[in-house]
Parts: C-alpha cells; sequence; structure tokens
C-alpha cells in the first residue's frame, strides 16, 4: 500500500487574506452607533426633547457640541437618540425580509419543481411593483404611524429582493456534486440545507443583509424626509434633516450632523458588506 | 530544410505574486525546423502552457518576468512591444487553445471572425475576405461551410468548434502553429479526426506546428520531436522513437508507464509516481523531480542536474543517474 | 467463471428522458445489462452517448421514466423516502470532479463522517476512529490533513477523500463516474491502483464509467459501449478489445491513441460526429456513420443478441470471427 499513500510533503496554505485596518475602523464606527443607540439613555446626555430657549441655532460649542436647534434642543442628543429608529428600522425589517425570503429562497432553489415555479413567479411580480411607492402608500395610510408598523411594511417590501439573491446564490451551489453526494449517502434534506447549503451561502447572505441594511436605512431616511416617518418630536435622522432643510443657511449645523452621521453608517455598512463578500469568496482565495 | 524556425534560447518566465515569485518556467532551450512537428509533453503545473504563451509573446507585462531569447523566425520576441507583436500574429505564428469556446466570440457568427483578421491583416476587401473564409471553412472540413458560416459558435458541437478555431488560425497562414491541447476535452473519434486534420494541414501548408499535451498518446505517431518538461524545465528531449524507446530520465519512463495501455490485461497494477509535482514558489535546489525518484541519490537533493547529450544525436537528457539502454525491455 | 455468478445489479429496459413532448430527449433509451458481484463492469461511450445519465439513474439522483434496477434481488425503482436513502447507502457514487466534490466549508474529517452521522450507526469514539481508518486506507494522514479544510487540496487528494466518505457505509456496490478523467497520468494510476486495493478489501462490485478506452480496460472484467443511448456491445474486456463485433466498438478502438510511436495511426478513422439525440436515427442508432449500414439498418433495430459465451451485439451485420 506504500505506493498509494500520498506522500507530498507540502500541502497548498491558505493564502493569508487580511480584512485591513480600514474594515475594522468601519466595524469600530458601527459599534459605537450600535452601542450609542443601545445606552443613550444612560449617556451624559441631555433630553433630545428638552427645549432650551437660551440657546436656540447655538452653533458648535462645550456645552451644545453639535449646537441645537431652533427649538434649543441639543443635537448631539438628538443623532444619538435618532440613530436609535434608523438601527431599529435598519435590522428589524432585515430581520423580516430574511426571515421570510431566506428559508423561501433556499427551499425553492434546492428543491426547484413546483414550489420554485410558484414561488418565483409571485416574488417576481412583488418585484414589479415599485416597492418604494408601495411602502409610501401603505405608510400613509396605514394611521396612527408607529415604528413597528414602518418596520413590518419595509420588511415585507424586502422579502422578494432577500428572496430572489438567496435564491440565486443557493442555485449555485445545489448544484454542485457534493450536494448530489450528500443525497446519495442517505443524509436528510435538512441536514443539506443546513450542513451543506447554509455555509455556502452565509457570507453572501452576510454581505446582502449588510447591503440591505444600508437601503432600509436610507428608505427611513427618505420616508421621513417626506414625512412619513415616525411622528415628530421623535428624533430619527431622516426627520432631522427634514425639519432643519427650512433653516439650512441660518443653521447648518441642524443639517450637516444628522446627515454625517447618516453617511459615515451607510459608508461603513457597505463597506464591510462588499470586504466581507470578497473574503468568504472561496474561488478568489483559490485561484 | 533544416532552416530554424523558432530558437528558443535560456527562456525564463517568472510570475511575480503574493506569495513570492514563481519560475514557471525555468531556463529552457531548444529550436524547431521548418515544417516539423514538435510535441511538448507534461503534466499539469508543468510549465508547457505558459511556455507556449511566451512564445507566443501573450505574457501580460505586468508582474511577469521574461528573460532569454526567443527567436521567431529571424524576430525577437523577448522584450518585443505589443505593437511589434500584432504584426507577427496570425501570419507568423498562430495559436489554437484548450478550450474552443473560450477562443470563439460567442456573439459574432463565425464565418465573421474569420473574415475580420482576413481584412484587418490581409487587408482583404469584404468579396475577397468572404470567399477565404469559406474555403478556410472547407479546409479544416466543416460540412455545408456556406450555411455554418452564418452560425453562431454555440450552435457547433466541441469537434467542429475546434474546426472553426484551427480555420481562425490558419487564416493568414502562419509559418508556425501553436497547438495548446487542442484535443483534450474531445471525444476519442474526434480527437483523431481533429489530429489526423492537424497533420494535413501542416504538409498542405508546409508549416510547423509545437502540439502541447499530456497525453504521450497524442504526440506518439504525430511528432518528429518530443520534449518532456517537468516543473518548469526541460528534462529530456530528444526524436520521438527515442523518448519512447531509449529514453533515460526516469521521470520519462515513469510518465509512460503510469498511463494505462489499451493492450494491457485487465487489473495490471499501473506503475505510480508517488506524490504530487512540486510547488515552484519554494525554490529547490536540485532536482525538481527528486522528491519523488526511486533512483534518487544525495547529490539529486542538492545539485540540479543540466541536459547533457545521449548516444543519439539531438537526444538530451537532464539527470544525474539516467537509466541505462538495458533498463528498457520494450526497446526494439 | 462467469455463468455462477450471482448478479448483484439488474438493469432492465432503462429509460430517462428530458423534457416533455417535442422535445423530450432519451439520453438513456432502454438500457438492460447485469453487474455481477465482485466484477467490474466498464461503460464507455463518447459524450452524449448516456453514460454518466445510466450511472445517474441506478442511484435514482435522476428518475428513470421507465425500466426497472433491481439492487440484490430488491427493485428499487419505485422507491421513495427513508426506503431509498437506505438503499442509497448499499450503492455509493463517485463524480468526476474532485474538486466540486466536496463542500469547500468544511473539514476532511466532517465530510468523510457526514454519512455516519447522518444515520448515527457509529457515534462517539467509535465514529472517529472509524473515519480516521477510511483516511488513512486512502493514503490522507488523518492526523496532518483531517482538520484542513476541503479546498486546500489538490484534485487527486481531494478525489481520495470523495473514496473514503463512500466507503463509510460499507457499501456493496460503487459507482465511479469519470473519477480520473480530471487527473494528472501520475495521479491517475495512483486513484486506479487505489480503486483495485479498495475493491478487493471491501468485496466491492464498481460500475467504472469513463471515456478512456485504456482506463476502462486496465480496470474492468467486462466492458459495456453505449453509443446515442442504447448499449451496443457488452461483453469481457479482453474479448470485446481483441475482437470487437460492433463496427462503433471497432471505430471506437482505432480511435484510441496509443503511447507507442509504432502503433499504426492508419486506421480508419469514423467520419462525422454523433446526431442529436433528439432526433435519433430510425432503426440502428449508428448508422448513420456506419460504412457497413444497409436497407435493413435503417428499417430494423437490431437488439443485443449473444455472438459468444457472455458476448453481446446489437448489431445486424457483427464482425464473427468464423
Amino acid at each position: 500500500m506504500s505506493d498509494l499513500l500520498d506522500q507530498s510533503p507540502e500541502i497548498e496554505p491558505l493564502r493569508e487574506q487580511r480584512l485591513g485596518p480600514l474594515f475594522w475602523i468601519c466595524v469600530g464606527w458601527l459599534s459605537l452607533n450600535v452601542l450609542g443607540a443601545i445606552f443613550a439613555n444612560v449617556l451624559p446626555l441631555v433630553n433630545p426633547l428638552y427645549q432650551n430657549y437660551n440657546a436656540i441655532n447655538a452653533g458648535p460649542s462645550l456645552h451644545h457640541l453639535f449646537g441645537t436647534d431652533d427649538l434649543g434642543r441639543d443635537i448631539l442628543s438628538r443623532v444619538v437618540f435618532g440613530s436609535r429608529v434608523s438601527l431599529a428600522v435598519g435590522s428589524g425589517a432585515m430581520l423580516i425580509g430574511f426571515g421570510i425570503g431566506m428559508p423561501l429562497g433556499m427551499l425553492a432553489a434546492y428543491r426547484r419543481g413546483r414550489l420554485d415555479t410558484i414561488l418565483t413567479a409571485v416574488m417576481y411580480v412583488l418585484l414589479a411593483f415599485p416597492a418604494i411607492i408601495a411602502v409610501i402608500a401603505v405608510i400613509s395610510f396605514w394611521t396612527p404611524r408607529t415604528l413597528f408598523k414602518i418596520i413590518v411594511v419595509i420588511g415585507l417590501a424586502s422579502v422578494p429582493l432577500v428572496y430572489r439573491v438567496i435564491r440565486s446564490a443557493t442555485l449555485a451551489v445545489a448544484t454542485k456534486d457534493y450536494v448530489t453526494a450528500a443525497k446519495v449517502q442517505g443524509s436528510t434534506d435538512r441536514r443539506i440545507l443546513f450542513r451543506e447549503l447554509l455555509p455556502n451561502i452565509a457570507p453572501i447572505a452576510v454581505s446582502f443583509l449588510l447591503i440591505g441594511v444600508a437601503t432600509v436605512v436610507t428608505l427611513e431616511g427618505a420616508l421621513a424626509f417626506l414625512g412619513l416617518s415616525v411622528n415628530p418630536p421623535t428624533p430619527s435622522w431622516g426627520n432631522m434633516i427634514n425639519e432643519s432643510r427650512t433653516v439650512m443657511a441660518q443653521n447648518p449645523w441642524l443639517v450637516i450632523f444628522p446627515s454625517l452621521a447618516l453617511c459615515l453608517f451607510l459608508l461603513c455598512l457597505n463597506f464591510i458588506g462588499d470586504r466581507l463578500r470578497s473574503y468568504f469568496d472561496v474561488t478568489e482565495v483559490k485561484l | 530544410m533544416s532552416e530554424r524556425l523558432l530558437e528558443v534560447t535560456d527562456l525564463r518566465t517568472t510570475f511575480r505574486t503574493v506569495t513570492g515569485s514563481v519560475p514557471a518556467v525555468g531556463g529552457v532551450s531548444f529550436d524547431l525546423k521548418a515544417n516539423e512537428t514538435l510535441g511538448i509533453v507534461g503534466e499539469s503545473g508543468s510549465g508547457k502552457t505558459v511556455l507556449a504563451r511566451t512564445i507566443m509573446g501573450l505574457q501580460p507585462r505586468t508582474n511577469v518576468e521574461v528573460t532569454g531569447s526567443v527567436l521567431l523566425n529571424g524576430h525577437q520576441v523577448v522584450g518585443a512591444s505589443e505593437r511589434t507583436m500584432r504584426t507577427m500574429w496570425a501570419t507568423e505564428v498562430a495559436m489554437v487553445f484548450q478550450d474552443p469556446m473560450t477562443s470563439l466570440n460567442p456573439v459574432m457568427r463565425i464565418g465573421r471572425q474569420i473574415d475580420e483578421t482576413l481584412r484587418v491583416r490581409l487587408g482583404m476587401d469584404r468579396r475577397a475576405a468572404h470567399d477565404r473564409a469559406l474555403e478556410l471553412l472547407t479546409m479544416v472540413g466543416i460540412p455545408s461551410a456556406q450555411s455554418r458560416y452564418r452560425a453562431y459558435p454555440t450552435e457547433l458541437s466541441g469537434g467542429m468548434r475546434q474546426r472553426v478555431v484551427i480555420a481562425t488560425a490558419l487564416a493568414c497562414s502562419p509559418k508556425l502553429l501553436i497547438a495548446d491541447e487542442p484535443t483534450t476535452g474531445l471525444d476519442v473519434t474526434i480527437q483523431a479526426q481533429i489530429l489526423n486534420l492537424l497533420d494535413s494541414l501542416k504538409q498542405q501548408l508546409s508549416m510547423s506546428v509545437i502540439l502541447i499535451t499530456h497525453d504521450l498518446g497524442v504526440v506518439a505517431t504525430r511528432a518528429s520531436r518530443i520534449i518532456v518538461m517537468y516543473a518548469g524545465r526541460i528534462v529530456e528531449m530528444g526524436d520521438t522513437r527515442d523518448i519512447f524507446y531509449h529514453h533515460r530520465m526516469p521521470y520519462t519512463r515513469a510518465l509512460l508507464e503510469s498511463s494505462p495501455k489499451v493492450t494491457n490485461t485487465p487489473h495490471t497494477r499501473l506503475a505510480v509516481i508517488p506524490g504530487r509535482p512540486p510547488n515552484l514558489s519554494t525554490p529547490h535546489p536540485g532536482c525538481p523531480f527528486a522528491p519523488r525518484c526511486a533512483y534518487a541519490t544525495e547529490r539529486c537533493h542538492v545539485e540540479a542536474p543540466t541536459l547533457v547529450a545521449a548516444s543519439a544525436p539531438g537526444h538530451r537528457f537532464a539527470c544525474w543517474n539516467p537509466l541505462t539502454e538495458t533498463d528498457h525491455p520494450e526497446a526494439r | 467463471m462467469s455463468d455462477e455468478r450471482r448478479p448483484l445489479l439488474k438493469v432492465r429496459d432503462l429509460t430517462v428522458t428530458f423534457g416533455k413532448g417535442a422535445h423530450a430527449v432519451s439520453a438513456v433509451a432502454g438500457v438492460s445489462f447485469d453487474i455481477y458481484e465482485g466484477e467490474t463492469l466498464g461503460l464507455v461511450g463518447e459524450s452524449g452517448c448516456g453514460k454518466s445519465t445510466t450511472g445517474k439513474a441506478l442511484m435514482k439522483i435522476l428518475t428513470p421514466s421507465s425500466g426497472t434496477v433491481e439492487l440484490d434481488g430488491v427493485d428499487i425503482t419505485h422507491q421513495r423516502g427513508r426506503a431509498l436513502r437506505h438503499a442509497r447507502t448499499r450503492m455509493q457514487m463517485i463524480f468526476q470532479d474532485p474538486i466540486s466534490s466536496l463542500n469547500p466549508r468544511r473539514r476532511v474529517r466532517g465530510i468523510v463522517a457526514e454519512p455516519l452521522d447522518a444515520w448515527k450507526t457509529v457515534t462517539g469514539e467509535q465514529r472517529d476512529r472509524l473515519v480516521d481508518e477510511l483516511l488513512n486506507q486512502v493514503g490522507i494522514d488523518p492526523e496532518v490533513y483531517g482538520d484542513r479544510y476541503a479546498r486546500q487540496f489538490s484534485g487527486g487528494q481531494c478525489q481520495r477523500i470523495s473514496i473514503a466518505r463512500a466507503l463509510a457505509m460499507r457499501p456493496q456496490f460503487l459507482i465511479c463516474d469519470e473519477v480520473v478523467s480530471a487527473l494528472d497520468v501520475s495521479v491517475q494510476a495512483q486513484i486506479l491502483n487505489l480503486l483495485e486495493d479498495l475493491k478487493a478489501e471491501y468485496g466491492l462490485t464498481l460500475l467504472f464509467i469513463a471515456h478512456d478506452l485504456a482506463v476502462v480496460k486496465n480496470i474492468s472484467d467486462r466492458v459495456a459501449v453505449m453509443y446515442l443511448g442504447r448499449i451496443g456491445e457488452i461483453g469481457p474486456s479482453e474479448v470485446l478489445y481483441e475482437a470487437p463485433a460492433h463496427p462503433y466498438t471497432k471505430f471506437l478502438l482505432g480511435a484510441a491513441l496509443e503511447a507507442d510511436p509504432e502503433s499504426a495511426t492508419t486506421g480508419a478513422v469514423l467520419e462525422g460526429e454523433p446526431p442529436s439525440p433528439l432526433d435519433p436515427p430510425s432503426g440502428c442508432r449508428f448508422r448513420s456513420r456506419c460504412p457497413y449500414a444497409t436497407e435493413r439498418c435503417a428499417i430494423e433495430e437490431p437488439v443485443l443478441t449473444e455472438v459468444a459465451p457472455g458476448h453481446q451485439v446489437a448489431c445486424h451485420f457483427p464482425f464473427i470471427a468464423q
């Protein structure tokens, strides 16, 4: 048997691929955002609704690092509290979108046949409907508007998109020989879905999830800008920008800080998503 | 007849990668006469394809270092600009790749792909190019060329596509045709057709052919001389009969013996080369085959052998412990 | 030696059809053969002849549209669910592409253990020991490579791991679908020898599907030649290679390249290409390329007939040594 041994001494080492410092800076910034949103109550911040009439439309100072708005409310505090809405909408909606879209997409791609045909047809019909208009329509009529309703509506609207991405990712994996091999060995469908398919589509799912969160946060901003998000005075990045557009000339801080927060947040999400995708891409590593 | 069409001297192609430099071709010298078929044999990673692309001047300028000399019909290829190479491609040298699908444009009718070469390179007018393209398609044995002229590559079978690729390569009557695994992936009967076609075209157009393959069977009856490559170097070269019957390098023998033969009785135990070809990015001082060689001695691991002449003219091998002539039971 | 042997696998009139209506293509069109216990049957043919489809239909990866497959006297054609999953553990299949046969995101030990975990036949320490033993048998050192990811291996190593996985459930019957065609010559020899050793050790019965005639001859006791979804000839390897009775077999063997400069190249080359299975020729499917075809071949379809013990040919005018 000795001639059968694969005696090759060396084995291809996995190419060390690094995520890079910029990736970690982005992760750091995002964590700061998330922590800020969670612990906003405990942080030494002024109540975002407290109106200080002694400091109206004040520029940045030691008392108010980001300045105050036309009602004398602290902008720093409002930006931090405002991130709660953005984060809640972003993660909540994606939770719904992936919770429904991902299992459906995987199942359809793995099972194929009639289930796939029907599901895909339904999803494509939904996709053909302009999502933003649908969301606006539903939210305008489904009053009173609460954060929960907004999350549900955006979440449902994202299902077909998630479904399409996950389905095509799964399709690419499901035709591989190792899936057939697992079937042939007598593995159950559940084992195949979780052991063979999920790990291979997870990287795509994660990066799409991050980019999805970014898109939803933007969408919330757009809705708020149209006055269709959470009702004032509750701050959100979107409605802060919306409210400040009339006083932009007098008090630029009012629009700069929430916009900056939104931009950086989205930039980080997109960068991390993109970086993760290429990091986990097995073929890119291999070749 | 003995005019040298191609002279390759100490050719080295080194790739610079993140993990270090990889000498894919490490000092190769050989020449090719006009109207000769040369076979280059090696396993994957032996550098045979890189060698072919270097001779074609197809290596990218970045991250690849090419030294040595490739004289093609008197023109230097190493260091030549792409503009210079353009004047040589198609008219001096042309190439047929392994996968015909990737060397044809899938959204262009096959006739137009040949037309284009003719019009751009030879300055033919539309009419003449069309007629010549039809002629070429007929020459490579495509039945009802007139109707296939307007077909898209996807509408043809693998064998037919490879014929189209050959027609495109021959459009400007090159003096040298490099065929890189032209029949890998084709069926046995189609493979025989294509090899016969290449043979007859070579005679018809009096060109030289370099036939690159991993399959000794492909070159056994088609090539007049054979080069055996291993880990980017030539380990043995010589007339086909010398390589098959009087080889001196243990690797050549191992390659011959490990391939199953139609004449074997069922359940014949195959001779096996243990291990795998070396990783070129980690430099080895000695003979690249030493770790897998049954005859390797101390010296083989520290000092790389150079090509030395064997008794037959033109037969050279690189080995410290060559097989003797008596080691060949099959010698005739 | 062939008569008293028991057929382990009986295939009768197996047909696999893709598509519907006018676009229906019978990739396998009525194939019958037996595989005897302990033998290796080679299945050769050109691409599109249905050899891989036959293998997949036996494993029920593809559903046959008609015909039966009997394993050890039990008809598995109509089994579903758990019964089918169970039947499959007695048969295993190894695929052509070594890289895509292994999940790149799993470690070697996990891949080999997958069938054991799916069936929970052995667990705990016993399972770990069995996995390491299997890896040792295929020449992969479990201590060194056991915890590596599949994507770190070369083609030959991947194929070894696939073999270990296939043997985990101790199958009786193994289908090898072009398992060496993606490998280098030297690695190919390693895998072929390994298969022979494991066959002896596990008492396996093999169906070896390949396009390379030399490889098939080397490993098979009997060989079946397929053309356009049908079996043209089946017989003991040496008889079939020495004295092919079907014209197609003769041409196929004539086209096989031998690594010998003195082998004849002047052998007649088969002209043309296989016709589309969408529209197969009437009568004998080979007649459109056969130089010996007559009117009878266009009208009457030849059936497999015995020309010598164990040697069957589907041709109206077979070459038979008088």
